[in-house]
């Protein structure tokens, strides 16, 4: 962290200058409501239609003339009816966001994604549907997965085609441009409302893979670059583990069982998960040409969300970094708290660590853990499945409040970490590599994503330089608004 | 982020009894067919058959537009509930997918519809009055 550069932005971003910005009354900067802290506006609805175009402004530094393209993010924002609140974070309907970058400029749009319990519940001006951590209204009819479908946790391009990506249901289309819904993509007739995990992995060609999951039974997804279905094939692992991610090679998949089982099928299903160390962090190892072709590895007992990416060496060794907690966090209650403004505080037991899980041939399995504590790890696309350098993952905490404050780099061949803190007036959200023009290498890439900025009370995007994290944001864009936090996205 | 689909199983095994019989008293019309190919395949219940495997009576209906009408005689009047599914692909069967969850269409009389299941008796059951009935029931 160098604590001048980031004072400097501080001082330049102060709010007396984003009174003056003239945002329209709709979508004026956000104001904690009455009795809630400051960062309760990561929390708060987003407006019922959406955000209509519009500019960024840039307030600090000089955007890269070869940064062009678009940052599509996900993420919950409908979290209050009236009085009541929305049992569980993760329950809320999903606002995808598209932050479309070029010759300097940004523009933000976003729109809810279109689905029957979107629909339904703003007709009725109610929590209706069933989900994560929410029991549900016995009047709302429940058909098929996507009947509760949140469509809420990331995004996925295929073919020029955006998906709303949800993890226990259909993925939603919608038209990259105008961000208006499609409805639930069937990838083919007989598999209509399988899940397709919210988690995607794409192979440096643009071949896609994804999982299934419902229960101990695994569907796996190969998608064509251009959208089709190449392959689909069930496979077995043995327990109701939550899947909430997985990582491959250029040869295998490999899926993470976490002893962290649920076989509780009735919502809400948050109530359902047990922790169950004895297992271990199983991992069934995949072989992409062959799914019958599997092996099982073993580490000690850890709980995950989210991976970076894997390679395999010549010894076929795989090697994969990932964010390991020593116990379920969901199980303290998170996610249903801060929607209500509630902060029960950090606790550095609770932190995950960014490790590095290294499996021989042999099955037995070693973590080696760095130092960082953070979330959302993320990697290069276009050494997605091969070896590479970096890993990015959002960093560090605070007593303060909820998230993350600052953005960190891992560097696995020289063991170097960087970092750059904002404080406790900043949340930072998931940053995705953009390649530079003319880049050689996973060193040469943009880091760009989203921070909340708690003082002022609205969103900014920022860029950085992924070789030099710690010299802090190469440029600033500041929305006259700010927008819900959000979980995952993609850059197109 | 739930992990319901095998209880959707439960719809698709409540489909799959729909025996072939005929007789009076009662026309079902089933509209907003939205593919017309297949069979629409009908079982008309009782109460006391309703939540089991047989039915009281049944009709598989060629589909050649997006509507078809059953037509059974000689009922007792009485409450009675109707299931269906769209045998889309005319297989006999009520496909679904790897985790049991139906891909065909299906319904249930006054369009009623399950909560992870199939539609409740209480939800679906309609009376067969003594001088004939008309029940319509929406695919959607």
């Amino acid at each position: 962290m160098e604590l001048s550069r980031r004072h400097f932005i501080e001082a330049s971003l102060g709010t007396g200058m984003i009174g003056s910005l003239g945002a329209c009354a709709s979508l004026a900067p956000a104001q904690a409501e009455s009795g809630m802290p400051a960062w309760h506006i990561g929390y708060q609805n987003a407006p019922r239609d959406g955000f209509a175009p519009a500019p960024l402004n840039l307030v600090f530094g000089k955007p890269p003339a070869d940064l062009k393209g678009s940052l599509y993010r996900n993420g919950p924002a409908q979290f209050q009816y009236g009085e009541d609140y929305a049992s569980h974070w993760f329950d809320g309907d999903g606002l995808v966001h598209r932050i479309a970058i070029e010759n300097g400029t940004a523009v933000h749009q976003a729109s809810f994604v279109g689905t029957r319990k979107r629909q339904e519940e703003l007709a009725a001006d109610k929590f209706l549907a069933p989900g994560f951590g929410t029991l549900g209204d016995e009047s709302y009819s429940v058909q098929s997965s996507d009947d509760v479908n949140a469509a809420n946790t990331s995004v996925l391009m295929v073919n020029g085609e955006l998906l709303a990506l949800w993890e226990a249901g259909s993925a939603f289309a919608m038209n990259a441009e105008t961000l208006e819904t499609t409805g639930p993509k069937t990838w083919r007739g007989d598999l209509k409302g399988m899940p397709f995990l919210a988690h995607p992995k794409t192979e440096p060609d643009g071949r896609v893979w994804n999982l299934a999951v419902g229960g101990p039974r695994v569907g796996i997804y190969r998608i064509s670059k251009t959208g089709q279905l190449e392959d689909f094939g069930m496979v077995d692992i043995g327990r109701a583990a939550y899947i909430h991610d997985w990582t491959m090679t250029e040869r295998h998949l490999i899926i993470l069982v976490q002893p962290w089982i649920n076989e509780n099928l009735r919502p809400p299903v948050v109530a359902g998960f047990e922790w169950q160390p004895q297992h271990g962090l199983q991992m069934l190892i995949v072989d992409k040409d062959d799914f019958s072709n599997q092996r099982w590895a073993q580490a000690p007992a850890r709980m995950f969300f989210h991976t970076g990416s894997a390679w395999e060496e010549s010894d076929g060794t795989i090697k994969f970094d990932v964010v390991l907690y020593k116990e379920p966090v969901l199980g303290v209650g998170g996610g249903a708290a801060e929607i209500r403004g509630e902060w029960r505080g950090h606790d550095t037991f609770y932190d995950g660590l960014m490790t590095q899980v290294v499996n021989t041939t042999s099955g037995e399995a070693k973590l080696v853990e760095t130092d960082i504590a953070g979330e959302f790890p993320q990697v290069d696309p276009r050494y997605r499945g091969k070896r590479r350098q970096l890993t990015a993952l959002t960093s560090g905490a605070t007593t303060a409040r909820p998230g993350t404050i600052g953005l960190a780099t891992h560097n696995w061949e020289t063991g170097e970490s960087r970092n750059f803190e904002f404080g406790d007036n900043r949340i930072v959200e998931e940053f995705l590599f953009v390649p530079k023009a003319g880049s050689q290498s996973d060193l040469d890439n943009w880091l760009v994503g989203p921070v909340l900025n708690l003082k002022a009370g609205v969103t900014e995007i920022c860029v950085f330089d992924a070789a030099n994290v710690s010299d802090g944001p190469v440029c600033i864009w500041q929305a006259d608004y700010s927008w819900p936090l959000g979980f995952h996205g993609t850059w197109a | 982020m739930t992990r319901t689909s095998t209880l959707f199983a439960a719809i698709a095994a409540s489909m799959m009894a729909a025996p072939l019989a005929a007789a009076s008293d009662l026309t079902v019309n089933v509209e907003g067919i939205s593919e017309a190919k297949g069979s629409i395949m009908m079982g008309l219940f009782d109460e006391a058959t309703y939540n089991g495997d047989g039915a009281v009576t049944g009709a598989n209906l060629t589909v050649e537009g997006n509507s078809v009408t059953a037509v059974f005689d000689g009922l007792e009047p009485g409450e009675y509930a109707v299931r269906l599914y769209h045998d889309v692909n005319d297989d006999g069967e009520m496909n679904t997918n790897p985790f049991g969850m139906p891909t065909e269409p299906f319904a249930f009389s006054n369009d009623a519809k399950g909560r992870f299941g199939p539609a409740k008796w209480d939800d679906a059951k309609f009376t067969v009055e003594s001088d004939g009935t008309v029940h319509t029931i929406t695919m959607n």
